[in-house]
Order: structure tokens, then sequence, then C-alpha cells
């Protein structure tokens, strides 16, 4: 062990004397420090800006004059997603997803204003994040610093020399190693800094945050068997430097751009379009709320009357306009859900057969891992889609209700002929203010888990493999050395 | 003739150079086959619509056309519109996988309905598209690296150099033929893949010129960079590592460092902050005196003024005024909003100036009409596609005409000239 522990010292007093090695470390931590602070700043204005914008829609709905029910279900709601602390480590899909919903009555909107369709092409050429450095930039500066440490040895000499003075090759690689794992650590210091900042400041979950943590680490201590295995395998430093390069564009560029088209492949879906179609078709066989005689609402008037012992609706104790007005948004929502429940499997589907590729990309594992415990993923969205969609159905409903209750029939259906009748139906703005305000439950440390087991698992795939391989890597240099 | 086919013999006998070639062709074929699999489908997506809508519209159709409700009509009745991608989209897919280009309107208020989401898995958009342009961009300057980083080290290394120096007299030729060589060997790889695709897609002479003389400027401007390294006479290695350093860089530290800085310094709130004031302005109209929003209404379009006024109750003359009133009122914003997308592209542009990646990026996308410019450009179509629709609808509204079953096969339809990608 003190043979691992003198040959890691003596390769880090190297690379601190190398300046190009020095100059790529100093670089990444910079790069590493800048991404930490501009992501935590930009995470933190867009959040103040998106619960200030949630706040004046708040205001100007309960602000509402006097109205018709029915005026405030087309009136609608904004609502906002907020913005997990963690997503300044990885922001994740949310510039790709839209982040504010219009909720009106009978229909369903999608999520708009993503940053992605905001922004100019060079929106894809990556975000500059601490997830981005530590997931692209760092493994090639551990490529960088590294691809030499045992090839060098073996081009000059010196490795036979250090084994004909009894270190053994686990001695070697295991100290090669240290030092590497020690530079990795310097590289993953400011991630950390940053971390602990957004969970002492910006009250992240610790949980999570530390498991980020952890899996950057494993991620980086693949890394670093990769280039010392690749290093101890071939005979010139320079192979060990190309192949690990192609190793990297091939798993951190290439492979990570090729799995969702797979994905998507995989489980093609409906556009919007043709959703709303379905939808509309879907709701003209369900019954034409146009048409009086549909057989559905039909039966459902028979159904209402029967129930209070009346025989026209003018006679009943509620206003029938307000009952109808609930039923047809039952029905609405009903398939709004159907239709959400479909497309949310088949984007889990494309995004589960992508996820495969990081049986071969460890990038793609660690992604899902930070992503899910910034609660930053897809997942994340659906969340804020599900709980706004129960929330549009929730006060569309309660403000059905106040039509049903408040209004009286004679007056709904004369608002139009009779002014006085008119003025009745507008009801008191306090209704407005009753309504609650939009309440997102953020995913629990425990379903992030969840959501971050496959990537976690396979994170610990690789670095088993890897371990695993070592006494075969042991094996060869020993031969090679004779 | 004979040196350069010397040369190449030369060259095809290094360990990396049939291999890289070969890589070079599959990446550009597979990136040339994904974008056509991914153009075919949206073309069938197109497609397919067709029979639905028209199936959606005779359905809305069959029941407003029996009490003749033009206002009902107008309200019901979605078109459907669509950006028909270009020629060259195969090979830059751009931004047309997060970007809607098929989008269904009404004759209400257009601005709640212009920023519509498309149905798409964030998680698949977020690594950015595998197509010929990616190919181009990242990879083909990390497989020129590999070609070129040792072109002159090699020779010192192995001890050569003072003998190629001394034997051919102008030997400056040597190393740009050499460089030559590996360039259009690797461009070669590249690029016909692309002309089998264009070839099939029916692609523009002149777009795909132009994208011929783009990649080959990029791949000298890499050949370029490695020759200025290799002159600094450093070891084969650490002129391997100083060109994956420059990659890293150019291709993926500055533009995304560059990105930030442009976001930040150009924000676009008024996107929400406009639909925001949109939707207040057209339910204002349910509180305010009626004639002051036809007075509004009537100022935009004085040719519907000496139509019977609209009194008490409701009334869609009353209606689709405060609609179209609504949009008028948030105009400033919408020209802000756009003014600031334009920025961040403009911006872009003279970034790409500087940086390659970020300049052939922008005008291969733009060739390819795939861009920003190319998701605005659909917008003002629509806007046209919109005011087409009103211009037809207000006649029927205003003068209180019956909308039958004919009246529903007249409106204006999408047709190919709005739906053409290939203008500009």
């Amino acid at each position: 062990v003190r043979a691992a522990w003198l040959i890691a010292r003596d390769e880090l007093r190297l690379t601190v004397r190398n300046r190009v090695a020095l100059f790529g470390l100093a670089i990444l931590v910079a790069l590493s420090l800048l991404a930490a602070l501009t992501a935590i700043a930009h995470r933190d204005a867009n959040e103040s800006l998106r619960a200030r914008f949630q706040a004046s829609a708040n205001q100007v709905f309960d602000a509402q004059p006097a109205r018709h029910p029915h005026r405030v279900v087309h009136y609608g709601h904004f609502v906002f997603r907020p913005l997990p602390a963690l997503a300044a480590f990885d922001p994740g899909v949310d510039a790709f997803t839209g982040n504010s919903r219009y909720l009106e009555g009978h229909r369903q909107n999608s999520a708009n204003f993503g940053d992605v369709r905001q922004s100019s092409l060079l929106m894809r050429f990556g975000q500059f994040t601490p997830a981005f450095v530590l997931q692209a930039v760092a493994p090639l500066v551990l490529i960088f610093v590294g691809f030499g440490v045992v090839a060098r040895e073996r081009e000059r000499g010196t490795l036979r020399l250090l084994q004909t003075h009894g270190v053994r090759v686990q001695q070697i690689l295991a100290g090669k190693s240290l030092a590497l794992v020690a530079l990795a650590g310097v590289m993953l210091a400011p991630a950390v800094l940053a971390l602990a900042w957004l969970v002492l400041a910006n009250e992240a979950p610790l949980g999570p945050a530390l498991l980020i943590a952890l899996s950057n680490a494993v991620y980086l201590l693949i890394w670093v068997a990769a280039v010392v295995f690749a290093s101890s395998l071939v005979a010139y430093a320079r192979t060990a430097l190309i192949t690990l390069t192609a190793l990297w564009a091939f798993t951190v560029i290439l492979v990570p751009r090729i799995a969702p088209d797979v994905g998507a492949a995989a489980a093609p879906g409906l556009t919007r379009l043709e959703t709303d179609i379905a939808i509309q078709r879907d709701l003209r066989r369900l019954g034409d709320s146009h048409n009086p005689n549909d057989p559905v609402f039909a039966a459902f008037k028979a159904r209402t009357l029967q129930l209070y012992g009346v025989t026209r609706v003018e006679d009943l104790p509620v206003n029938y306009r307000g009952l109808l007005a609930l039923e047809g948004e039952k029905l609405t929502a009903k398939l709004f859900d159907a239709y959400a429940a479909a497309q949310f499997a088949q984007q889990t589907k494309q995004s589960r057969v992508a996820d495969a590729f990081a049986l071969l990309s460890p990038a793609i594992a660690l992604r899902r891992v930070t992503m899910a415990l910034a609660g930053t993923d897809l997942a994340g969205h659906r969340r804020f889609l599900l709980q706004s969609e129960a929330y549009r159905f929730a006060i569309v409903q309660q403000l059905n209700q106040l039509q049903a209750t408040a209004l009286s029939y004679a007056d709904d259906s004369n608002r139009n002929q009779d002014p006085a009748a008119g003025r009745r139906v507008r009801i008191d703005p306090k209704h407005w203010q009753a309504v609650p305000d939009f309440a997102y439950q953020a995913a629990t440390p425990r379903d992030k888990l969840v959501a971050a087991w496959p990537g976690l698992a396979v994170l610990a795939i690789w670095l088993v493999a890897l371990v695993g391989a070592a006494p075969f890597v042991v094996r060869r240099v020993q031969a090679a050395a004779g | 003739m004979s040196l350069w086919l010397h040369e190449l013999r030369l060259f095809l006998r290094q360990r990396a150079a049939v291999p890289t070639l070969l890589v070079m062709m599959l990446l550009a074929s597979a990136a040339v086959l994904a974008g056509m699999a991914e153009i075919a489908r949206q073309t069938d997506a197109i497609a397919r619509i067709q029979p639905q809508q028209a199936d959606d519209v005779a359905a809305i159709a069959r029941w407003v056309s029996q009490d003749g409700d033009a206002g009902s009509a107008a309200y019901y009745t979605f078109h459907a519109t669509w950006d028909t991608p270009s020629s060259l989209a195969f090979a830059a897919l751009g931004q047309r996988d997060v970007v809607p280009y098929l989008l269904r309107v009404r004759a209400l208020g257009l601005e709640g309905q212009l920023h519509e989401s498309e149905n798409y898995n964030a998680e698949l958009a977020l690594p950015g598209r595998f197509d010929w342009a990616f190919v181009l961009i990242y990879l083909a300057p990390l497989l020129l690296i590999i070609l070129l980083h040792d072109l002159q080290s090699s020779e010192r290394e192995a001890g050569r150099m003072g003998l190629l120096q001394a034997m051919a007299p102008p030997h400056a030729r040597l190393w740009q033929r050499r460089i030559g060589l590996r360039m259009a060997a690797l461009f070669a790889a590249l690029i016909v893949p692309f002309l089998l695709g264009a070839l099939a897609s029916g692609s523009r002479p002149a777009a795909v010129l132009a994208v011929v003389l783009l990649a080959a400027a990029y791949l000298l401007f890499w050949a370029w960079v490695a020759h200025g390294i290799g002159r600094w006479q450093l070891s084969s290695l650490a002129n391997a590592a100083a060109l994956v350093a420059s990659w890293l860089c150019l291709t993926l530290i500055v533009p995304a460092l560059a990105h930030m800085v442009i976001q930040s310094a150009i924000p676009v709130r008024q996107g929400v902050e406009l639909t925001l004031a949109q939707r207040e302005a057209v339910h204002a109209g349910w509180d305010r005196p009626k004639a002051a929003t036809m007075q509004a209404f009537f100022n935009a379009h004085p040719e519907w003024r000496q139509t019977a006024p609209v009194t008490s109750g409701f009334h869609w003359k009353w209606y689709y005024a405060f609609q179209h009133v609504g949009d008028m009122h948030v105009a400033n914003q919408v020209a802000a909003y756009r003014q600031g997308l334009e920025a961040r592209d403009r911006w872009t542009r003279r970034l790409g100036i500087i940086l390659p990646a970020v300049g052939v990026q922008t005008v291969i996308h733009r060739l390819a009409n795939t861009d920003l410019r190319a998701q605005l450009a659909y917008q003002d179509r629509i806007r046209e596609f919109h005011a087409q629709l009103r211009r037809f609808y207000y006649p029927y509204i205003f003068n209180e005409q019956p909308f039958r079953q004919a009246e529903f096969s007249q409106a204006p339809r999408w047709s190919t000239g709005h739906a053409g990608s290939e203008r500009e």
C-alpha cells in the first residue's frame, strides 16, 4: 500500500509540474465555478420571475369584478411551474418544456413558453451548467491529464524498472489511479460547493443533493478506471490519448444523440393536432351537447329530473344549465385524462428505450440520475401537467357548481334578453377569492429516488464491471512486461 | 499526378486512415438516413391529418349548418396549418422537433393560439438531434484531427523530417498536398452520403452547392488549425491534445457560454406577459360598454361601421370584435417579443462570424429553413392566414348572413403558398 501512495504522490507532483495538465485542471475548476455561479443566478432569477407571474395571476383572478360564473370559466387561470432549487445544478428539461399553462373550461392547453422556442439554435450546443461541465468536460480533462500515466512509464522503460525494484503491477496501477482520483476530487469540488450552497441557502433537499454529488463522483471514478486501463493496455501514450478521446466522443457526444432517435422510433406518438381532433371526435361519440335531442344528454336530463322528482327543468331547485356544465366538463376532462395518460405512457416508453443506451454510455445514466434527483426530468414536468390539470378541473367545477346553485335557471336563460336578469347572474367577486390558489406539490425525495434508481444501477454496474476488469488489466501489463 | 497517387498510397497504408474514413462514411450515412426518416415522419403526419381535419370540419358543419349561425361556425371550426419541411431539412433538422409544424387556428384572438406547444418528449430533445449537420459540426473535425495531428510530428519523430526538407525544394507543397489529400478523403466520406440524400430528397442544387462549399470551408478551417498547431513543432501527443482542446472550446464550451450570455443579456419574458395581457384585454371586453369595443374595432375595420349596431345582450359581432381588439391591444408587446427573439438570433449570427462551428450551424439551418427565423416565418404565414379567416367570416357575422354547407367548403384553406418552406 505504501508503494501505491508513493506512486500516487509522485504522479501528482509530476502533474503539478506539467504545465499543460495543470492548465487543463485550472480551466476546468474555473469553468465549474463559473457554471455553478451563473446557473444558481439563472435559476434564482427564473424562479422569482415565475413566482411573480404566479402571484400576479392569482391577484388578477381574485380581483375580477362581478361576473357570470361561466365567464370566469372562460377567463380561466394561469399557472407556472416552479423551478426546484437543484435545477441550478441540472436544469434538465426545464428549458425544453413550457413552464406556463393557461387553464380554462372545456379545453386543455399545452404548457407554453419554453426557452427552447425562444432561443436561437445556439441552445442545441448544450447549456452551461455544473452538470454539463462534470458530465461532458471533466472526463476529457481527466483523459488529457491521465492518458500517459502508465503508457508513458512503459515508453520510457521505467515501468520495467519499477517492477525490477519489486513494485508490483497492482501497486503501480493503484497508485496511478489514486493520483487521478485526487485530481477528479479537485474537479468535483466546485460542484460539491455549489450543491452545499443550494442546500444551505436555497433549501434544496439534502438527500438528493448528496446523491447527486455521489453519482458524479462514481461517474468520474468510472472515467479514472477507463483512463488508467486504456493507458495500461496500449503500447504508446498517443494511442491511449486517441482511443480515450474516441471513447469520450462516442459515449458523451454520439450515443446520447442516437439514443433519442431509437427511443422515438420505438414508440411514435400522436401530434398535438391529431390528439385534439381525436378528442373532439370522441366527444361527439359521447354525446352532442349542441343537439337538444341527443340521447346522452336526454338521458342525463331524465336522470336529473327523476332525482329531484320534478317534470320540468324549470322546476328544479338548482340551475339546470350549471348541472349541464358540470356534466359536460366531467366528460371532457375524462377524455383529456385518458389521452394524457396514453401520451405519458408512450413517452415513458421512449425514454426507457433511450435510457437502455446507458449501458453503452455512463453519461446517459448520470444524466438520468441528476435530472431525476433535481426534479427536472420529464416526470417532473408531468407532475406539473397532472397537477395543473387536476387544478383546472377543480376550479372549473367549483365555478360550474356556483352556476348551478347561485343562479336561477330563469335568470340564466334570460340573461341576454332581460337586463335585470343579466345583472343578477353576475355574482359577487368574493366567490373568485374563495377559489384556492395553485399549490404545486414537488416530488418527494422518495419519488426522486424511484426515478433515479435505474441510472444509479447502471452507474454501479459500470463501476463494478471496471473494478472487476482490473485483474485482467494487471495480468496484461505483467505479460507485456515479461 | 503520380506524386498524388504516391501520397495516397502512403496515406492509406497508415493504420488510422481507412478506419477513420470508414467511420466518417458510416456516421454521415447514418445521419442522412436518420434525418430522412424524421422528415418522412413529419411529411406523413402532414398528410395524415388532412382527412382527419376534413372529418372534423364536416362534423361541425353538420350541426352548425342546420341553423346556419355564422358565429358558431367561426367559433367551432379549427383550420389546420402546416409547415412543410424544405428539401434540405433532412440534413439539418434544427428546431423542427420542438416547434410545432402543425397548428390549428380559429377566428378568435390569435395571440392565445399562436404559442401552443407540440407534444414532444423533452428528454429526447434535450441532447440535440443526430443529423448530418451534427456529424459535420462536431464529429468531422474530431476525425480530421485524428488524421492530421501527427502529419509533421510523426515525420520528425521518425527522424525523416531533415531528409524531407532536404529533398523536395518547395517543401511547403508537400504539406499542402498531404493535408489536402487527407482533407479531401475525409470530405468525400462526409459529403457523398449527403449528396445521395439531397438527390433522394430533391434538394435545390444551389442550396446543395452552398452546403458543399460550407462543409469544405469548415474542414479547411480545422485543417488550418491543425497545420498551425503542427508548426509549433510539438510532439504528436501534444498536437493531439492541443487540437482536441481547441475542438472542445470551439464546439462545446464557448457556444454554451455564449448562449448563456445572450439569454441573460436579452430577456424575452414578454412572451408570457403578452398572453396575460391579451387575455385581460379580451375578457375586459365583456365588462366594457359594447360601444367602446365596437368603436375600437371599427377603427381598424371601418368597412363594418355601417352594419346594424349591437344593442343589448350577446351578439357575435361584438364577440369577434373584442377578440380582435384583444389582439390589437397587445400588438406592441408582440412586436417587442419578436424583437427580443430576433435580437437573440442576430447575436448568434454575429457570433457565427467568429466561431466557425456556430457559423456553420446558423448558415446550414438557414439554408434548410429549420431555424428560429423559419419558425417566425411560419408564424407570420399563420398570421396572414388568420387575417384571411377573419375576412372570410366577418361578412357572414356582420351582415348576419346564414352560414351553410356551401359556405363551409368556401372557407380559406392553408395552401401550398402558405406551406412553402423553400422561399428566401
